[in-house]
């Protein structure tokens, strides 16, 4: 059982530097939880704050309903994994997970059976007796989990774990790290700037941006329903795509198109009529045909997909840039005109940036 | 075989046998001791004199021949070489000969300095380069005893999952 709590807390440096703004969140058991947001947003701050590697300023952190807001971080109960490893490499990869049990003089029989058990779900056995330096950055990284695993923690706690390793290995790693919660059910909070790490492992993700919290929701809640231009921006690959409109009646009215309101989108901008509003648009949600049009500057091919960037109509200004995710192979050429339909449509208020939603 | 003990062969698959090693680590430190008392001398007994020929470099040479093997053992026998076991009984074997080489040698020859007679080494500096000498023999011994042992026992345990040493 960790159920944790995160009640109004601030971090404030002595400088005076506010890292972090009246954070609040509450996991729940076997939870995981990402926190993501771009590099300075608080994020490993908040994290650090967890693991008590750094004093919270304002507010109180339980665990289980105790307040271990003080607690050092040794009587915590939380393993965390670090982006550099940190393993020792004068030890072999058993001695480096058995560390921590035999600083506690805990039995030599248990942590040996903790070791196996634990390089057996990581599948480290046959790599026990080697040293560190004798293994791949996403074994070592295994191999840091592992050495968090044998410890039993109440919570698991990683600070940008994947961030050393290439690619491929990333994705490979990112895949076990799902399995390993799945197997252990236990409670994990993770950090990372990576929002497809954050998408694909999260139950709940919390998006921060300067400290301050700005959505918590599953990945399906910040990818289909941002809270803000924000999350609208940082969510998604490639990011939406935004451009100012006008709300007239049953249209937008933007610089270089014009696009009909269904009657759903009609109701709900119903109060926006002739304001000015931020239409927001992903990539995907561009399909070919219709009455935009965009003009062709650069063609990506993935494959499957096609990205497309260009600017509406005609203009060339960085307001009317549009990148469009389209099916199947395409081979447009620089000064194509393509007909484009926007799919699905988000809202955001011009000056607050929240997205417009029902009242 | 209980549990805890095939446990505990098991774990011999992936720590190091630091008890012989540090066994022999401190039958160097006793060999040192016995090294910087072998030439104490005062008024009445010239042990550094007596010594003052071809034998205190034979002397040196084999205490560093001892000191490196010894270490070298040390490392061999931590990862349950039983060979650096026969090394070390050796060694053993070597520190106990050492008594009657010198230390003795000094016991029963008598010297005369200013009118004075006696032994080269005094009775108590004698029981005194014994004793570290025969606390780094039985270092040498043990560590090697408990050596051949555990590695009886990791290769048994080996043999019985079907692994080699090298596994």
């Amino acid at each position: 059982m960790a159920n944790l709590s995160l009640q109004h807390i601030d971090k404030i440096y002595d400088n005076n530097v506010q890292a972090v703004f009246d954070f609040n969140l509450d996991v729940k058991d076997g939870e995981f939880i990402v926190l993501v947001g771009p590099s300075g947003c608080g994020k490993s701050t908040t994290l650090r704050m967890v693991a008590g590697l750094e004093d919270i300023s304002n507010g109180k952190l339980l665990l289980d309903g105790k307040d271990i807001t003080n607690a050092p971080a040794k009587d915590r109960d939380m393993a965390m994994v670090f982006q550099s490893y940190a393993l020792y490499g004068h030890m072999t990869i058993y001695e480096n997970m058995a560390f921590s049990l035999t600083l506690r003089k805990e039995n030599p029989n248990v942590i040996h059976k903790k070791v196996l058990a634990a390089a057996e779900i990581l599948g480290l056995t046959s790599q026990l007796n080697k040293k560190p330096a004798q293994l791949s950055g996403g074994q070592r990284q295994r191999v840091a989990m592992g050495r968090s695993i044998v410890r039993n923690p109440k919570l698991f706690l990683f600070d940008e774990p994947l961030s050393n390793l290439d690619a491929k290995l990333r994705g490979a790693t990112r895949r076990e790290i799902l399995l390993l919660h799945k197997r252990l059910q236990a409670t994990m909070m993770y950090v990372t700037h990576d929002q497809t790490e954050a998408l694909t492992l999260a139950d709940r993700i919390v998006c921060m941006s300067m400290g301050h919290v700005q959505q918590v929701g599953t990945p399906l809640e910040l990818y289909d329903s941002p809270a803000n231009l924000f999350v609208a921006s940082f969510i998604g690959l490639p990011p939406m795509n935004f451009f100012d409109v006008r709300v007239n009646g049953g249209q937008l009215i933007g610089d270089q198109f014009s696009t009909t309101l269904s009657e759903a989108e009609a109701h709900l901008l119903a109060r926006y009529n002739g304001k000015t509003i931020t239409l927001g648009v992903r990539p995907e949600n561009i399909t070919a045909g219709g009455d935009i049009t965009m003009k062709v500057s650069t063609n990506e091919n993935l494959g499957m997909n096609t990205l497309v960037h260009g600017h509406l109509g005609n203009a060339t200004d960085p307001a009317n840039k549009i990148t469009a995710k389209l099916r199947g192979w395409c081979n447009y050429k620089d000064g194509d005109i393509v007909p484009i339909s926007f799919n699905k449509k988000h809202f955001f208020d011009k000056e607050t940036t929240n997205a417009i939603k029902e009242d | 075989m209980s549990d805890d003990r095939t446990i505990q062969r098991d774990r011999m698959r992936f720590t190091r046998n630091t008890l012989s090693a540090n066994l022999v680590l401190l039958a160097i430190l006793f060999d040192v001791f016995y090294f910087i008392n072998i030439y104490k001398s005062d008024i009445n007994h010239d042990v550094g004199n007596f010594y003052y020929q071809f034998r205190i470099g034979a002397s040196i040479i084999l205490n560093l021949v001892f000191m490196l093997a010894a270490f070298l053992s040390s490392e061999g026998i931590k990862n349950y070489k039983v060979q650096y076991a026969y090394l070390l009984i050796g060694l053993g074997a070597l520190q106990i000969a050492r008594i009657f080489i010198l230390p003795l040698q000094a016991l029963r020859t008598e010297v005369t300095i200013a009118g004075n007679t006696g032994t080269v080494m005094e009775m108590a500096q004698f029981v005194r380069v014994t004793i570290y000498l025969i606390i780094s023999s039985i270092c040498c011994f043990a560590s090697a005893v408990i050596g051949i042992k555990r590695s009886r026992e990791l290769n048994e345990h080996l043999a019985s999952l079907g692994l080699t040493a090298n596994a």
